[in-house]
């Protein structure tokens, strides 16, 4: 025990045992107390109690409530002392008195019997004037009914203390307690704890009436507000609206981004179909132009070959100036075929076979077109798969990497170095297959890598830009793509993807 | 020792069959020369024809067509194709129609003097 409070309480015990202390504790309290003997007469009465009657306490004594209330009041008053009196049961409630002054307060009102040792009973009333307590919980209440908030307070032990109309209006109407405790539990099978945990959700409940509403619930928790036992204020915010605003707002976003992406799509499209009406007349531009220059060419072939022959036992010199224009012609007949190669747009024709068998062939007529100190390496890793590809499309894209690779090795100022190779392979992923070509050439400057895609692009004297952006749309008329990478001083790989499964267009085709 | 060949060269391309023909009378072969797909048929009612080597695109009647039409009437007609570009379709039913084969324009003329070769053996 605390130092001192011992012997305080010691102190307060002996002073209480003095009869006048005791009666000036009572005349100090605010709650009016009163003794009545078995007759209801007055037989003691406090300060507080003679203020409600507005008589000294010498003038109660003897007196009865029917002397100074008036007389409805009074009946009520003597009707509960007596059913206390004959019962002994407790009696407690809030009334309005109104004494013969016209005056009315609200008080909470206890009776309860009282028997003396000689065997007398007594009735103890105790009133405490409640009106001031209950005005301000009234301006509460009504403050309640202009905030846009359901507001319940509900005692802990499911009584209902309070709620406003909104709140009601939750409940669909039905205002009894069972039809609170419906939308309330309807609350609660939404967040554990709640209402005796202090907590804050958003949740979907379906009320009469008013359809699905979204509302934030908010719950105190249980508190000592009230008189007797715990409850918790709860209060009900409805963001339907604005949860339709934020849905409306939402859908407006996702149109936006839909129309946003339809609009690249449809550039797109447009871009598409632009380029590939650029790419049809080129494509007829070119096939004219080739048609109209290789058969020239083919006359300027064979009439160098008629000159070599009628010329050959002359000793004329002239050799080099014929190889010069044989070499002119096959020049020329490659920037041609490049032109083809680019410009067709031509429908593929995909027959799947065996990638690895069919490369291998191409591969082998190819090499005997490079430089014998070219070293070739093969190698497949299909296993005998059968892929759809345009087997002479996919030549010239097979082709392209593999001249572009010689290429890049005798374009080395020194001669080509013995161990320069080029590994030809072939690999499988997922529904993809890839035919690669690496080389250990000088790669491609990070500055040009950038651009090798473009169409007329070319590093080379003699290039015309074409052969690398064939590759690429082989690739990519085939439903496949085509990654490159290059690293200086080591080398380059190209890397031809092909869908396993053909484009169901080409599989019509 | 090799024959001597009656050849066939069709060609609206003047230089081009004139050339040819030229490369083959240098080996003493006997060469027509035919401007269109209508004059090819014509030479090959006329004269005894060993081995042709046709052009595709040609005014009047093309390569291909002229080609079939000769091989309705001869059967065992020997005949080439020659051209600037690839036209697939065509040269498709050429060779299913019984050519012997395709040369690409400008002509690779040790190939082509290999077949006439391989014709007169």
């Amino acid at each position: 025990m605390v130092v001192g409070a011992e012997m305080v309480k010691a102190e307060v015990k002996k002073r209480l045992s003095d009869p006048d202390v005791l009666l000036g504790i009572l005349d100090n309290l605010p709650t009016s107390i009163v003794v009545k003997n078995s007759d209801l007469q007055f037989v003691y009465s406090n300060r507080a109690h003679c203020e409600i009657i507005g008589k000294s306490e010498a003038e109660l004594l003897g007196a009865s409530d029917k002397d100074f209330w008036e007389p409805a009041q009074a009946k009520k008053f003597l009707e509960n002392d007596n059913l206390v009196l004959q019962q002994g049961i407790e009696f407690d409630t809030e009334e309005t008195a109104t004494n013969d002054a016209g005056l009315s307060t609200l008080l909470l009102t206890k009776k309860s019997r009282l028997t003396n040792s000689d065997g007398q009973t007594y009735l103890l009333v105790t009133n405490t004037d409640i009106s001031t307590l209950r005005k301000r919980e009234d301006q509460y209440k009504a403050l309640t009914e202009t905030i846009p908030v359901g507001v319940v307070q509900l005692e802990e032990d499911g009584t209902i203390g309070f709620s406003n109309q909104l709140f009601n209006a939750y409940c669909g109407g039905d205002i009894s307690s069972e039809g609170r405790h419906v939308f309330i539990n309807k609350l609660g099978s939404a967040h554990q704890g709640f209402p005796g945990l202090a907590c804050k959700f958003e949740t979907d409940v379906v009320v009469a009436g008013l359809g699905r509403r979204s509302v934030i619930a908010i719950s105190s928790g249980w508190m000592n507000i009230g008189s007797s036992g715990r409850s918790a204020i709860i209060s009900i915010i409805d963001i339907s609206e604005m949860m339709e605003l934020r849905r409306i707002n939402e859908e407006v976003s996702r149109l936006n981004r839909e129309l946003a992406d339809n609009m690249a799509k449809l550039a797109s499209a447009q871009d598409e179909l632009l380029k590939k009406g650029r790419m049809e007349q080129l494509g007829q531009l070119t096939a004219t132009i080739a048609h109209e220059l290789r058969n020239p060419l083919g006359s300027v072939r064979t009439s160098a070959f008629l000159i070599e022959r009628k010329l050959k036992d002359k000793a004329l010199g002239i050799e080099s100036q014929l190889e010069r224009i044989n070499k002119g012609v096959t020049r020329c007949d490659n920037i041609i075929t490049q032109l083809l190669d680019f410009s067709r747009t031509k429908q593929l024709f995909c027959q799947p076979a065996d990638l690895d068998v069919w490369l291998t062939e191409v591969v082998e007529e190819e090499a005997k077109r490079l430089p014998e100190k070219l070293n070739l390496d093969l190698q497949l890793g299909l296993s005998g798969k059968h892929v759809p590809f345009d087997p002479s499309r996919l030549q010239r894209a097979v082709i392209n990497m593999i001249s572009n690779a010689a290429e890049a090795m005798s374009d080395l100022k020194t001669p080509m170095a013995a161990e320069a190779h080029i590994t030809i392979s072939t690999y499988f992923k997922d529904d993809h297959v890839s035919v690669r070509v690496s080389d250990n050439g000088p790669g491609i400057p990070a500055e040009v890598l950038g651009r090798v895609r473009e169409p007329l692009f070319t590093t080379k004297s003699f290039g015309t830009g074409l052969g690398i952006p064939a590759i690429e749309q082989i690739a990519v008329q085939h439903g496949g793509r085509l990654d490159i990478a290059s690293e200086p001083g080591r080398g380059t790989v190209f890397t031809v993807w092909l869908p396993m499964k053909a484009l169901e267009a080409e599989m019509a085709a | 020792m090799s024959r001597l060949l009656n050849i066939l060269v069709v060609d609206d391309d003047a230089a081009n069959a004139e050339s040819l023909a030229e490369l083959f009378q240098m080996d003493n072969h006997r060469v027509i020369v035919a401007y269109d797909g209508v004059q090819a048929i014509e030479a090959f009612s006329l004269n005894k024809v060993d081995v042709g080597f046709f052009d595709v695109m040609m005014p009047n009647k093309n390569g291909v067509d002229s080609f079939m039409e000769i091989k309705a009437t001869n059967p065992e007609a020997r005949i080439y194709f020659m051209t600037g570009y690839s036209a697939d379709d065509l040269l498709d039913k050429a060779v299913a129609g019984g050519a012997l084969g395709v040369f690409s324009k400008p002509v690779d003329l040790s190939k082509l003097l290999q077949a006439v070769e391989s014709e007169a053996a």
